[in-house]
């Protein structure tokens, strides 16, 4: 529980973010608000931060990845627009539980939510002790979305990052946020220019990110 | 972490019913105004008026009268009781059943009416029908529903009956929407739209359901995890929660405050950031909440208030915790009840210059420049922190009351040295991001000067620009700043700033010579540069010895590159120049340059004196020994372009000068200026032998004259080639067949071959005649052509001219003769060009009219 918002600003979108304790959503997400690394307590129900996205903004919710919270979880999944789904790349059992624990709990979510499968700690994954492939993420991501129409965002709804590099991190909110709350093209540069985050050391990596996370 | 948000005080104390009646404990309570309800665990409901002092030192107190009781006769607890003032009536629900009491008798009321079968109750502040004189109130039954009453004075009008999917323990309202307690869960019900939303669990294990409606379309529950959950009339949340402590008892909410009561601590939390900020220890407590924005809390036989502390008065011990967000929130959130806008964002920018400093001392330095600027703190309070950077003239004193309990930043610092620089660089960002904007209005001086003292300190460059121009440095504080830190260059242009260039020049003088260093000094160009520029020509003659004796070549320029538009003065005239400069040779050239080329003066003195200067510049250097060919090539070039060039010089007095010395080249020049073109172009030929020069000779100088003038020098050059006078002549027959077939040349060819001697054979000349005989073929029927155009044009033109003067001549019986002014008997007559018409007899002479006298051409055409 953290940030002191003004309350008085009204979102115009929600995000959610759910996924096992110590998986690295605060992390994550304090990454993209703030631009920064640092450890946090584990989350206790929620937190709450609200983003600028030109001329809107947008509340980003963090969960608590303890089971305990699961019913907490759903009842902030409610009237959410889009949810990453973060799950440990290092490990597998974290991924599971996206299927088992937390797919079921965005039922309360929008019709059409935005399910974005992220997998953390890149940096700390060794790409010969992969143990969730690429491809197969990929598969899982498009198979929970095949209810919504995503062709007009660009790429698929998986991504790998580190909020410990920033490595792919500021991408994933505004694929989220693009499908919220499309903006128009003069718009997004502008959003690009003004980010949190060290773009210079994002984007190039984003770059690669593309090529690795989706084969098209 | 905390902060004192609220004061306990006792409203009502050691509370009792009689005496004797020690059992009797309090199990709720409503507040009205100054009226007090009490309800008992024995059945009693009890009234007091209560009144809040302040004393003089914000002090509150509250002192109590107790006004009557009433034993409602049921033996039960009074669960719960609530004032409705509009209808004049207490509602009290007593074992299972809600009744109406009289609020000021506390007699029950007219007709009795009563809803049974209640467990819990709540009324409407958020209405959804306007009539001022009903209630309108949900109940909680024992069955699985709750059911909707308007309440009037006297009558319970049932609504509706809302059904629930468990039986409801607690509830609260507002508009449409009913957010209830279940047994496993929270649900909310939109009994106008029919809509029920499953919130999330209730863990009955560890908590007491709380349903707290805290303000308009927003409640507040306690959820599992000891968590505070805020749930908007939609079912959803839009701040996170509250992390309260286990077994909550009661919830009351005064903006921005969370007041929560379990049975040891009150504890309080701010929605603005959900973090705990304040924990009153209370043993044994009953309940607590808010009476339209007052909090009282009870615990079994006393009540209390708590009072909230003035937020000026939070804000402030914020500050003194050095928690400055939290003030600046804290201030922004706060009630400004009594206070004008102006008002407040005063008292509001005074807090943001507290936290300024406050951040300044613990070198945040960011948001210290921030709230600097927000909150347009005085920048003098900010330099008067740093030892010795306010100019001495200025009196500032500190703020008081004081915004900060900084001495200096030696104090802050303990004097590291390392720290020290760290605020130094602040202030240097702090003033430069002000300086030029309004916030600095006023205090130029005190800006400028102290960012001159930092920049000297720290030998910047931006010292340049500061001193420059548009500067509030004065000379007083600086000048000794800039000596102690050896920044001369900078002293010397704050000096020129204020217009002692003298000083100025001295300093760059010293500079110069060595005497002192600046690594920012630009070097000798600089002081060239501003002697140049410089109006005042009588500090101009002072220092422009020095300058020459340094450099000749570069000093010169204080006098040729004057600013344009400097009006012409005495002191500073080419002949004056030119006498000082004597003892310079090289810059007295440089300047002759300057005025002969780039001035383009026309005057002979001038001219002659360069040229002479370059002729003994090349006379020095042939005298020279080892002195390389180039270096004199170079110098008779540049000679021979001035001779060229001009025609102002006295030809005859270097003409003398340069046939001493065998300058052919020059002298050749010399004579052609003197149109003594033989002589001239035998030299070319026999001295220097250079043909090609003396081909080129006879271009230059028949430039701009006609061409007669032009073939005139090539038959001279011609003649000196084939002159049969000269021994030699057989060597200059090539460059004369050269010359003659040189497509430049320009003959008259009949001349040409009078000189030809005798012997060449006509194959020799037949390249030469054929050309000579073609140009003249080519001329003559060029010139035939354009004879015969002429006189076509020539026709036309008559042809027009005989048009235009086409007239009928009218003869008639009446006209006479011109001559004999007899009518005409035939048809013959003659006619004039004239017009005049006479008989054919009278017409003497074809060609002299008759009348006037007129002669006519006699050609015929
Ligand atoms: N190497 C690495 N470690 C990370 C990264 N992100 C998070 N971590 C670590 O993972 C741990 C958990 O991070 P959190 O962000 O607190 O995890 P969470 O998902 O919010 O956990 P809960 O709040 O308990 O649900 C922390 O110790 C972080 O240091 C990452 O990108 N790389
Ligand atoms: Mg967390």
């Amino acid at each position: 529980m953290s940030a002191a918002v003004p309350n008085k600003r009204k979102a115009d979108a929600k995000v959610i973010i759910l996924g096992d304790y110590a998986v690295g959503k605060t992390c994550l997400i304090s990454r993209y608000i703030d631009g920064k690394y640092g450890q946090h307590e584990s989350t206790i129900g929620a937190a709450f931060f609200l983003k600028q996205w030109g001329s809107y903004n947008v509340a980003v919710w963090d969960t608590a990845g303890d089971e305990k919270y699961t019913g907490l979880s759903s009842f902030y999944c409610r009237n959410a627009g889009a949810a990453i789904l973060a799950f440990d790349l290092n490990k597998s059992t974290s991924y599971e539980s996206l299927w088992a624990r937390f797919l079921p709990l965005l039922e309360h979510a929008k019709e059409d939510c935005l399910k974005v499968v992220v997998g953390t700690k890149r940096d700390a994954m060794n790409e010969d002790d992969r143990e969730i492939t690429i491809d197969e993420a990929i598969e899982f991501a498009k198979e929970i979305n095949k209810d919504i129409d995503i062709s007009k965002l660009n790429g698929e709804p998986y991504f790998e990052t580190s909020a410990k590099t920033g490595y792919n991190v500021s991408k994933v909110f505004e694929y989220m946020f693009s499908y919220c709350l499309p903006l128009d093209k003069s718009f997004n540069n502008k959003i690009d220019g003004k980010s949190t985050i060290d773009l210079s050391d994002d984007s190039n990596r984003a770059h690669r990110g593309k090529s690795c996370c989706h084969k098209q | 972490m905390s902060i004192k948000a609220f004061d306990l005080v006792p409203a009502v104390e050691r509370f009792s019913l009689m005496s004797d009646k020690a059992k009797t404990q309090i199990e709720c309570i409503d507040v009205c105004g100054k009226n007090l309800y009490i309800g008992t665990n024995d059945c009693f409901v009890v009234h007091y008026i209560i009144e809040e002092r302040t004393a003089p030192n914000g002090k509150t107190s509250f002192h109590s009268n107790k006004q009557g009781h009433k034993y409602l006769t049921l033996k039960k607890p009074i669960v719960q009781l609530k004032a409705a003032s509009a209808l004049n009536r207490i509602l009290v629900l007593c074992d299972f059943t809600l009744t109406m009491l009289n609020m000021l008798d506390l007699e029950p009321a007219v007709g009795g009416a009563k809803i049974k079968g209640v467990t819990n109750f709540c009324l409407n502040d958020n209405p959804v029908q306007g009539n001022p004189f009903t209630v309108e109130v949900c109940v909680c039954v024992k069955k699985k529903q709750v059911q909707l009453y308007n309440i009037t004075d006297d009558k319970m009008i049932h609504v509706k009956d809302i059904s629930l999917s468990e039986t409801a323990s607690c509830i609260g309202l507002d508009g449409h929407v009913i957010c209830a307690a279940l047994t496993s869960q929270y649900c909310m019900v939109n009994y106008d739209s029919g809509q029920h939303t499953d919130l999330f669990p209730i863990d009955l294990e560890h908590t007491t359901p709380i349903v707290k409606r805290i303000s308009k379309e927003e409640f507040l529950l306690s959820g599992p995890s000891a968590l505070g959950m805020f749930v908007t009339s939609e079912g959803i949340s839009q701040r996170p929660p509250l992390q309260w402590s286990e077994r909550l008892l009661s919830v009351g909410y005064v903006k921005p405050y969370i007041l929560a009561m379990n049975d040891e601590f009150i504890t309080i939390h701010s929605i603005l950031d959900q973090q705990q900020k304040q924990a009153i220890p209370f043993q044994g407590g009953v309940v607590l909440n808010d009476f339209d924005g007052r909090i009282f809390v009870a615990s079994s036989k006393e009540i209390y208030s708590l009072v909230p502390v003035a937020w000026e008065k939070q804000v402030q011990g914020l500050l003194a915790d050095k928690r400055t967000q939290e003030a600046l929130d804290l201030a922004r959130n706060a009630n400004h009840v009594g206070l004008t806008k102006e008002k407040f964002l005063k008292i509001f920018r005074r807090i943001q210059q507290q936290a300024a400093f406050i951040e300044f001392s613990k070198r945040n330095f960011e948001d210290a420049l921030d709230l600097f600027r927000e909150g347009q703190v005085d920048v003098r309070e900010v330099i008067s922190l740093y030892p010795r950077l306010m100019p001495t003239s200025s009196s500032y004193q500190r703020c008081m009351p004081s915004l900060h309990d900084i001495a200096d930043i030696n104090q802050l610092s303990h004097s590291d040295q390392n720290i020290v620089g760290e605020y130094k660089l602040f202030l240097i960002s702090f003033l430069e991001s002000i300086r030029g904007t309004k916030d600095a209005h006023g205090f130029k001086q005190e800006i400028d000067v102290a960012l001159l003292k930092l920049y000297a300190e720290n030998n910047s460059p931006e010292l340049l620009p500061l001193v420059e121009e548009d500067s509030g440095c004065d000379l007083k504080d600086c000048v000794e700043w800039l000596e102690k830190y050896k920044r001369y260059h900078p002293l010397a242009l704050l000096y020129r700033y204020h217009g002692e260039t003298d000083k100025a020049l001295n300093i760059w003088t010293r500079l110069v010579n060595g005497e002192i260093q600046d690594e920012l000094f630009p070097g000798f160009s600089f002081v060239v540069d501003i002697l140049a520029s410089l109006s005042d020509h009588d500090l101009v003659w002072k220092y422009v010895d020095w300058a020459l004796e340094k450099d000749q070549e570069l000093s010169i320029k204080i006098f040729t590159e004057r600013p344009s538009q400097e009006p012409p003065s005495e002191r500073l005239r080419p002949d004056t120049v030119i006498d000082y400069l004597h003892r310079f040779p090289q810059a007295v050239v440089t300047y002759l340059e300057y005025l002969v080329f780039q001035k383009k003066l026309e005057k002979e003195k001038y001219h002659t004196h360069l040229a002479v200067l370059y002729l003994d510049n090349v006379l020095q250097l042939m005298k020279t020994n080892n002195i390389k060919k180039e270096q004199i090539d170079m110098a008779r070039s540049k000679l021979r372009h001035m001779l060229q060039m001009s025609s102002l010089y006295r030809v005859q007095l270097i003409l003398g000068k340069a046939k001493e010395q065998d300058m052919h080249a020059e002298c050749a020049i010399l004579y052609g200026k003197l149109e003594d073109h033989e002589k001239a172009l035998k030299i070319l030929v026999h001295k220097l032998r250079d043909y090609v020069a003396a081909e080129n000779y006879c271009l230059v100088n028949s430039e701009g004259r006609d061409t007669g003038y032009r073939k005139r020098l090539f038959h001279i050059l011609l003649s000196v080639y084939l002159d049969p006078a000269n021994e030699k002549k057989d060597l200059l027959v090539q460059p004369a067949m050269n010359l003659l077939n040189s497509n430049v040349a320009d003959f008259d060819v009949a001349k040409v071959i009078q000189i030809i001697p005798d012997n060449w054979s006509i194959a020799l000349m037949s390249q030469f005649l054929k050309k000579a005989i073609r140009t003249n073929m080519h001329n003559n029927r060029m010139t035939r052509l354009e004879r015969m155009m002429s006189r076509g044009e020539n026709l036309l033109i008559k042809q027009i001219g005989i048009e235009e003067q086409e007239d009928p001549v009218v003869m008639t019986e009446d006209r006479p003769c011109a001559v004999c002014n007899r009518t005409f008997n035939e048809p013959s007559f003659v006619r004039y060009p004239n017009g005049i018409v006479t008989h054919i007899h009278c017409a003497k002479n074809k060609h002299v009219c008759p009348v006037t006298g007129k002669l006519f051409s006699t050609t015929s055409s």
